[in-house]
């Protein structure tokens, strides 16, 4: 079992040079999808509404399409399905299909009209593993048998909701799906005596076009009259994490460690330190640092007011701990010698709360700083790329869509019994509306109000899609109707489980490093 | 080469009680790490027959461990998801059908595993793994490791210590993965050095992004940097020198006022002053000479030699800017009567401390003038305001003085700036007629900045 070969560094010092590998190139073109305007030019004069409008108005054409394609023979009692262009067009007892906006009102949700009422401060509302009252909340059903019917939504309403009205859904169809706010969809069906309408079947925009590899580069490369490259050199492969928690409290740093070694490749054998010269990229997604949030969780101000300390209004400089932004410029700056990285804020990082969440700025990173792009210099892919959360990018050809993870955190606590956080990203992705807000936002997920057009449509569909701060590791392919697929991954956080994924960006098949301190317990 | 590295160890493990990990071995000897690893290996060895139990390791072990979740559901492969247990895939009928079955195919991909193990358990840790692609010692220390998370104290030893060398020119001697693409820019201001926690909130305050059109200003960052392992002390008697700086670089009052009040300084400041400099590093040097003469000044300015010693005490609760507003206060109170001192030869060393620091008058002038802009209908800027401050005389008693400082302001948000979407609010329009009245007056006098307070 255990070979000769591993017992290299388990003698005495030879003669024997040791070599000193090369990293492989990335390459590297960030998009500036969910870059705000800078300073004056955001605006939050706004509403919301706005944002829902606009994302009805992308997506109802694309739902539609499919939705007539699926439907145009369906036939039941010799009644075929017509197609109403208003929600309030439909009638009793007419078989009809119609898009809108999804909108589910749950009880548990939380509202904002309560919310002002009873806070007279800013604060994170109280964190809630699952909105629904209480109907199965996973502890009896078995899995994904949604037996009792509506069960699981009880207490939950749903409607349809476009630019004339709105409508409520029932019917059995619907305790099976995944539904949350904000999704738009397409259903068939009719409409009961209640006034209700009884959906017999539903369908999403699904994934949008797919680029192919390397057609962002091409596309810049025609853009500036430079001839196109035919020849692309074997990629490496990409490492990404999340969840580095990196707090001012020095007792659990030693798993970060490990990870600066290795991926430097100073660390392990020779054979590993090769395997670690071949990836080229790091890519950081979300919650680098913890309790960084400029805004304090709920408990936080309980806490600090039961301490009776006098009320500070405003920020105060005197509590700064810089221990942990300190410690995690110094880990990124010994990395950055070697390896670009491109860090994606999380919900616990120092930056906008609401999403898109703008990049960490520079100033956070003194010794990083240097291998950032100069803020007014040309716009080039830095070597150190503090972007964005979500954020779109183009790396060795591939197309990324990362997220830190709040999106699907927050549809997660919309449905009901589904734990599965792999079918919540491909719902997702079929709903074009990965990013920022996944559907949620702005109703439960903070977000800025977008003018002209929902930034979070996805407008073309990644290669890859990936989102950080998950409890575990998983990944799946899904498949699109015109043969897209996207390989989606969930990355768990690296301070739990110090997994690091990486990704072959030839194959695209992800395999997983895991450091651990032995624990003889 | 091959003994240095046996005294080296022997010297840093086994006398003075270190950890030494493979990583601070490379650095000191500058050798590669994998060499470093053997050099590890075989001075354990070494102690360990000679004496067994005096050189205690911890191992790096790579490889696949062994999972122990058994994957043994069958291989979805089709399309449809309508038959399956999981019923919300039937919403997305064109999924490929993400079944909880897959999830254990897809995750057990080898899981490569990196673990660190102190050498007690080593058989135990090995033997969980399934294979193993290397084992190497990854530190050594005297005693047995009680927390295997003091191993981190290796690494931030590594920061400190060599944290001059440039990476990206030295790291290829230690084996770290070159990277020829490797952009950097060359920074104006050196990032500090990994300070002391203390002087961490000092230097956090001292770092605006200013352009280097500020000399002096980086060379405050210089001295400030230079504190790193300094006492606390060290930092405050540094700092109320600082604003002493700037006075003298008013032209206007320049060395009249200086020479006026440099006669017969203690020079015991000065040599207090020379003393703390010294502690500092070389950073620091050039501005030595400066400050050693300042110093007096500043003596000279308070009236009391005893001021910088309770400065420090004191200087917590205040900022580099108060300080300088003290001080220019007393230059303009002193302003009206000394004007005819201009007569007044200088003859010391201070002179050549004048010249030095009026050689960056420009700069500086603008400091103490009030500052207000106009931004987007917002002023904001710097102000004189007067502060209450209470201070330790020298025989004990508390005296509380009233002196102008400077503090920033700003207004509160002027009103909102119309955009195209025809949500017009004739609301908007009053409210920024009103901050438009204020800010009509940019750079107004005193009076306008009292009135515009909220």
């Amino acid at each position: 079992m255990n070979g000769d070969n591993h017992a290299d560094l388990l003698q005495p010092p030879s003669n024997v040079e040791h070599a000193v590998s090369e990293r492989t190139a990335s390459h590297y073109t960030p998009l500036p999808t969910y870059r705000l305007p800078k300073g004056e030019h955001r605006h939050y004069q706004q509403q919301y509404a706005d944002m829902y409008f606009a994302r009805l108005a992308q997506l109802k054409p694309a739902v539609e399409q499919i939705a007539s394609e699926a439907w145009a023979d369906f036939e039941i009692g010799g009644e075929t399905a017509s197609r109403k262009d208003r929600v309030l067009d439909v009638r009793e007892g007419e078989l009809c299909w119609i898009a809108g906006t999804l909108y589910m009102e749950m009880p548990l949700k939380p509202n904002v009209l309560e919310d002002i009422g009873k806070e007279h401060w800013i604060a994170a509302p109280p964190p809630r593993v699952k909105y629904d009252t209480g109907g199965g909340l996973g502890g009896d059903s078995e899995r994904g048998a949604h037996a009792g019917g509506g069960k699981g939504l009880a207490g939950a309403q749903i409607m349809l909701e476009d630019e004339s009205g709105r409508l409520r859904l029932t019917g059995g169809y619907l305790s099976g799906g995944l539904l949350v706010t904000g999704a738009i969809v397409a259903v068939m069906g009719t409409e009961n005596s209640d006034g209700d309408f009884e959906v017999l079947d539903l369908r999403v925009p699904d994934l949008p076009r797919q680029p192919s590899r390397w057609e962002t580069e091409d596309g810049e490369a025609a853009l500036q009259g430079k001839s196109v490259t035919t020849k692309r050199p074997i990629s490496g492969k990409v490492a990404i994490i999340s969840g580095l928690g990196v707090s001012g409290v020095e007792g659990d740093t030693l798993l970060l460690d490990l990870l600066l070694e290795y991926l430097l490749g100073e660390s392990a054998d020779p054979a590993s330190q090769e395997q670690a010269a071949s990836i080229s990229r790091l890519i950081i997604a979300g919650n680098s640092l913890s309790h960084s949030s400029p805004i304090p969780s709920r408990e936080e101000l309980a806490a600090a007011a039961k301490k009776g300390g006098r009320k500070t209004y405003g920020y105060d400089s005197a509590s700064y701990n810089a221990a942990p932004t300190d410690h995690l410029d110094q880990w990124l700056a010994t990395l950055l010698p070697s390896i670009p990285i491109t860090l994606l804020p999380g919900e616990q990082d120092p930056t906008s709360t609401s999403l898109p969440q703008q990049p960490i700025h520079a100033a956070m990173f003194p010794h990083s700083r240097a291998y950032m792009n100069p803020p007014t210099g040309p716009e080039g892919p830095g070597w150190f790329d503090s972007t964005t959360n979500p954020a779109e990018f183009s790396a060795d050809g591939w197309r990324f869509l990362g997220t830190g993870g709040q999106p699907v955190d927050d549809v997660y606590k919309y449905l009901p019994d589904c734990e599965e956080r792999l079918e919540m990203m491909e719902a997702m992705l079929r709903w074009r509306l990965t990013a920022p807000t996944a559907p949620t936002a702005p109703d439960t997920l903070w977000c800025y109000p977008f003018q002209d057009g929902d930034q979070f449509v996805m407008k073309e569909c990644p290669h890859v899609f990936l989102v950080g701060n998950q409890p575990k590791f998983e990944t799946a392919v899904v498949e699109g109707p015109l043969g897209q697929q996207v390989r989606v991954l969930a990355v768990p956080r690296f301070k739990e489980t110090g997994e690091l994924v990486l990704l072959d960006c030839e194959t695209l098949v992800p395999e997983v490093v895991r450091f651990e301190v032995f624990d003889e317990g | 080469m091959a003994q240095d590295y046996a005294e080296w160890l022997a010297i840093n493990v086994l006398n003075e009680q270190q950890l030494v990990s493979y990583r601070s071995l490379s650095r000191a000897l500058k050798v590669h790490s994998n060499l470093a690893k053997q050099m590890l290996y075989d001075f354990h060895h070494k102690q360990n027959a000679k004496k067994p139990g005096t050189v205690h390791a911890t191992y790096l072990i790579t490889g696949i461990k062994r999972t122990e979740r058994p994957a043994t559901n069958g291989t979805h492969s089709q399309r449809d998801g309508e038959d399956t247990v999981m019923q919300s895939s039937p919403l997305l009928p064109s999924s490929s059908a993400l079944k909880p079955g897959e999830h254990d195919d897809e995750t057990p991909n080898a899981v490569q595993t990196v673990m660190l193990v102190k050498q007690e358990s080593l058989e135990l840790a090995k033997a969980k793994f399934e294979s193993i692609t290397g084992i190497h010692i990854y530190s050594l220390q005297a005693k047995g490791l009680g927390d295997i998370q003091s191993l981190t104290e290796c690494n931030r030893k590594i920061a400190v210590d060599y944290a001059s060398e440039d990476p990206l020119e030295v790291w290829k001697q230690y084996g770290t993965i070159q990277n020829p693409d490797v952009k950097r820019r060359t920074q104006r201001r050196q990032p500090p050095p990994p300070p002391a926690p203390v002087a961490k909130a000092a230097v956090a305050k001292a770092k605006p992004p200013v352009p280097t059109a500020k000399p002096t200003t980086l060379k405050k960052e210089g001295s400030k940097d230079s504190e790193e392992a300094g006492p606390a002390s060290n930092t405050s008697a540094k700092a109320p020198t600082e604003p002493a700086r700037k006075p003298p670089t008013n032209k206007r009052q320049s060395s009249d006022i200086f020479k006026s009040f440099a006669k017969g300084k203690p020079k015991t400041k000065t040599e207090q002053e020379s003393q703390d400099s010294a502690g500092s590093t070389p950073k620091a040097a050039p501005d030595d000479e400066p400050i050693a003469g300042f110093s007096d000044e500043e003596d000279a300015d308070e009236g009391d030699a005893d001021i910088i010693e309770e400065a420090p005490k004191a200087v917590d609760g205040k900022s580099k800017k108060e300080r300088e507003a003290e001080l220019q206060a007393m230059m303009e109170q002193e302003d009206e009567v000394m004007e005819d001192a201009a007569g007044v030869e200088p003859d010391h060393a201070e002179a050549d401390v004048d010249e030095g620091a009026i050689d960056k008058p420009d700069p500086q002038a603008e400091e103490p003038k009030e500052i207000v802009q106009v931004e987007s209908g917002r002023r904001r800027g710097r102000r004189r305001v007067m502060k209450k401050k209470t201070v330790k005389d020298e025989d004990g008693y508390l005296v509380t003085k009233e002196e102008a400082t400077w503090e920033s302001f700003s207004e509160d948000e002027p009103a909102p700036k119309r955009i195209k979407v025809p949500t017009t609010t004739s609301m908007s329009k009053s409210t920024t007629a009103a901050p438009g009245k204020k800010g009509a007056k940019p750079g107004g006098g005193n009076i306008m900045s009292f009135f515009s307070k909220k």
